[in-house]
């Protein structure tokens, strides 16, 4: 059986206190000190350390393969904060065991904004990865894992011969996740389906020392994969996993570390990328005929647009998107791309019980979701105003 | 409360319902349908409700006749003070030569002031009013305000506006009190008065000098005393132009009793000359105020310094060009009542600040209830209940960060107390966008009321057993 190590590497660029009152005043909308200063102390924390130890088990010769998904934004911030996290991701890459996944360049939620977004934007990623990393990815991830017969259709339309998605009950209806899948609409993409609960045994669980299972090592852990059933099991987390969501002290890195050699006592567990993986015939046609993502209890887009505030916001996001568009300017639409970034929608989550608020909580970048949907909302309405001034439709004050 | 008013109503004196139906009123005045209301209204009695309809003036009534069925009063008023009802014979034209005017007010004077005039003006009489201040001013049908400085045609000002600031001896406003009274002196325009009415001391040369030279009778209201209001340390110069006042007045009103044995023991007023008419309340009155079509930004409390009310009035000026039907209401009463009032005259935000005064239980939810935003801008508030009470009502609240409510609220703004624009930011974000008003509004009432007192008592009874525990007497 193949293990497919997914991570995900992304920063939002998040926004400034932007208050009323500063509407029309020229101030810029995202915080650039914060945001580097943020980097900065995850590239410590987490990204240098990690793709350390990655590189490192690539280079040994235990058959170890990861794939890599990197946002344009998180580029971005690393090209201003921490060139060296990309030249050690270069470095990693050029091993030949890693394959980089497309996705949107602002890890937005432009797949719910009218075209030409989505394409656009998974136009501007994939020629990111060209430029900087020489790299043509065939596999699709959408921003949270998101994933439909309608995306499916897209992929297809774009190309792409496989995407990622969640490997959930609902959908797969008893069929395991630890199998090879292709879009029922599209039958030329295959699927690789997150293997949820060894996937959140590591990002979720990995130092909650309440879980009976605590402390999980690398080990017990190799041991439950060569006891899962199937032809491909998908590890997909979060890069920050490893240092930054379960910190240094934790034990995580050593965990990373001696994995890919734990993996080799089981002669029939192997590596494999995801451009690998989909490679071979498809068990079945998967249908999903609304948006699964990876988060929380329900896996639907509840954690972005499950609330008013969130709908309210992204409801205006996409009427601003209409008159940016019009005025042409890259300016506007660079700005208006950035609060497409489905961080922005995440913070404004209202939750109050259960396992997912602590989660919320922990990925906020503000005291509440209140102060996330003003903030945005200021944000985007200015960014409304320079619009309308461009267009010469007069605008209140 | 209905348990309450249910017994007073059961008690002596009975409901005018009650009464009409069992036995004739007492004889000690005339008929009911006569009297006109002095004493409190009956708590209970119509219940107030917030941007009522104005009632139209209805020209069938009698001039003097009451607009409402009259309250009964207490026995022991009619015994006290018998203040006989008499029909004026047509409309009159009262000088009122007062203090304040609403928007300008501490709860005392100027309402009084304000519902006194317009009851009067209801009644068909024409009301000149003279303040001391500059506007702008709460406008009522009936009742012109002039005061030193007021463009008038063909005259110029004598004073100009910031003559009229200070607070102590020797400043402008002590000048600014002898200007006020030679120019209530000299005033012009009003030979046509029937009547002069002062209130309290401020005024007291000036209405004086005017009723001679109109020969017109002086008619003074006392509020207070300088000495109740010095607490025994009255200054001689505020207790000399009471005592003017009290000598030369043909009738004085006293506001209680109490007051009015005062006047007669310590100012020797002629007992017979001295009348005792209560204040009233009339919250649908004074809500009725705030126009129906403007949204309230709403602030209740002490108007102290710890408040940070100040800092409320200078978000205010920030928001309000942006929201032109917004209205910043502060409900309560306090010592920085006259700063506050000229900070509100210098932010130039006047028409857009309404100062309510003290305000009951049933007006402020009323306001709570009219209200978009509920601001405690606090500079120290060891718990803020009134933002608690705010959140109940579901008005979405901005607290400053030091508040104490701030500590079990997710739902609510939190602000540097200092943070005027950050304030006014929060206001006009609430003002502009309705799903946070609604989402903020929502969440602090769930906040608010998922534990209420019966959960402290028992957190309470949880102390008392931890220290009954420790088994240790101080």
């Amino acid at each position: 059986m193949k293990i497919v190590l997914y991570l995900h590497m992304h920063q939002p660029w998040r926004l400034a206190r932007f208050r009323f009152l500063d509407l029309g005043s020229g101030r810029p909308y995202f915080d650039h000190d914060r945001n580097l200063g943020i980097f900065r102390g995850i590239a410590e924390r987490c990204y240098l350390p990690t793709l350390e130890r990655l590189t490192r088990a690539a280079r040994q010769d235990s058959g170890f393969r990861l794939s890599l998904s990197i946002t344009g934004t998180f580029l971005e911030q690393a090209r201003l904060a921490a060139p060296e996290v990309l030249d050690r991701v270069r470095e990693l890459y050029r091993t030949g065991q890693v394959a980089l996944v497309a996705e949107t360049y602002y890890h937005s939620l432009a797949f719910l904004v009218p075209p030409p977004e989505l394409r656009e934007e998974v136009e501007m990623h994939r020629a990111m990865l060209r430029s900087e990393f020489g790299a043509s990815p065939n596999v699709l991830r959408m921003t949270e894992l998101a994933y439909s017969d309608d995306l499916a259709r897209f992929a297809e339309a774009e190309r792409f011969q496989g995407m990622l998605a969640e490997g959930w009950e609902g959908v797969l209806q008893g069929e395991p996740s630890t199998m090879r899948y292709c879009a029922a609409p599209a039958p030329t993409v295959r699927l690789l389906l997150r293997h949820y609960p060894l996937s959140d045994d590591v990002g979720f669980r990995f130092s909650s020392t309440g879980w009976s299972e605590y402390p999980l090592t690398a080990e017990k852990y190799a041991d439950w994969l060569a006891a899962t059933p199937g032809e491909v099991v998908g590890l997909f987390m979060d890069f920050e996993t490893f240092g930054e969501h379960h910190s240094a002290r934790t034990g995580i890195l050593e965990f990373l570390s001696a994995l890919p050699e734990k993996v080799r006592r089981h002669p029939h567990l192997g590596w494999a990328t995801v451009e690998e993986a989909i490679q071979g015939p498809p068990r079945a046609p998967l249908s999903v005929p609304y948006t699964m993502t990876w988060a929380d209890q329900n896996r639907d887009l509840g954690a972005w647009l499950g609330n008013d505030l969130q709908r309210s916001a992204f409801e205006a996001a996409k009427k601003v998107g209409v008159a940016v568009r019009r005025t042409a300017d890259p300016a506007l639409l660079t700005d208006w791309r950035k609060l497409l970034t489905s961080d922005h929608f995440y913070y404004m989550y209202v939750g109050g019980h259960g396992a997912d608020q602590g989660v919320h909580e922990y990925f906020s970048s503000y005291d509440s979701p209140y102060d996330a949907y003003a903030n945005y909302m200021n944000a985007l309405t200015d960014l409304r105003r320079r619009a309308l001034q461009q267009l010469g439709v007069p605008t209140l004050q | 409360m209905p348990g309450i008013i249910a017994r007073r109503t059961v008690t002596v004196p009975p409901p005018a319902h009650a009464r009409k139906k069992s036995r004739p009123p007492p004889r000690t005045g005339p008929p009911p349908s006569r009297r006109r209301p002095k004493g409190r209204r009956a708590k209970g009695r119509a219940k107030p409700r917030v941007r009522r309809e104005k009632e139209p003036p209805s020209p069938a009534r009698g001039l003097d006749e009451p607009l409402a069925q009259p309250t009964p009063l207490p026995r022991s008023v009619l015994l006290s003070s018998p203040t006989p009802l008499r029909v004026a014979p047509r409309p009159l034209h009262i000088v009122m030569v007062g203090w304040e005017w609403p928007p300008q007010h501490t709860g005392g004077l100027g309402v009084h002031s304000y519902e006194l005039a317009k009851e009067l003006t209801r009644l068909g009489h024409r009301i000149t009013f003279l303040t001391p201040f500059t506007g702008p001013f709460t406008s009522v049908e009936g009742v012109s305000i002039r005061y030193p400085g007021a463009p008038e045609a063909g005259v110029p000002p004598e004073f100009p506006t910031a003559y009229w600031v200070g607070d102590s001896p020797g400043s402008p406003f002590w000048n600014a009190t002898d200007g006020y009274n030679a120019w209530v002196a000299q005033l012009g325009g009003v030979e046509d008065a029937d009547v002069v009415h002062v209130h309290d001391w401020f005024g007291t040369e000036g209405a004086i000098a005017l009723a001679r030279r109109l020969h017109r009778p002086l008619v003074m209201t006392v509020h207070s005393t300088e000495y109740d209001r010095s607490l025994g340390h009255p200054w001689d110069h505020v207790l000399r132009r009471e005592q003017i006042g009290i000598d030369a007045a043909t009738r004085v009103i006293a506001v209680s009793r109490h007051l009015r044995l005062q006047l007669i023991e310590r100012y020797r007023a002629d007992p017979g000359k001295v009348r005792v008419i209560y204040n009233a309340v009339r919250p649908s009155e004074r809500l009725a105020n705030i126009e129906p079509n403007r949204r309230v930004v709403l602030y209740v409390g002490r108007l102290a310094a710890m408040k940070g009310v100040d800092t409320f009035l200078r978000a205010a000026a920030r928001v309000v060009p942006q929201f032109p039907d917004v209205l910043f209401v502060i409900a309560g009463e306090g010592s920085e009542y006259s700063r506050l009032l000229h900070l509100t005259a210098a932010l130039g935000i006047g028409d857009r600040v309404m100062f309510l005064g003290k305000v009951s239980d049933d007006e402020r939810e009323l306001l709570l209830a009219g209200s978009s935003v509920f601001v405690l801008p606090s500079v120290v508030e060891p718990f803020g209940i009134a933002a608690l009470e705010a959140m109940a009502a579901g008005v979405p609240t901005i607290v400053s960060k030091t508040s104490g409510v701030a500590e079990i609220s997710s739902g609510v703004f939190q602000v540097d107390f200092w943070d005027v624009e950050e304030f006014a930011s929060r206001i006009a974000e609430l003002l502009e966008y309705p799903t946070l008003r609604r989402a903020m509004g929502e969440q602090g009432r769930w906040e608010a009321l998922r534990e209420g007192w019966s959960e402290r008592a028992r957190e309470v009874v949880s102390v008392y057993l931890e220290a009954m525990a420790v088994r240790r007497t101080p």
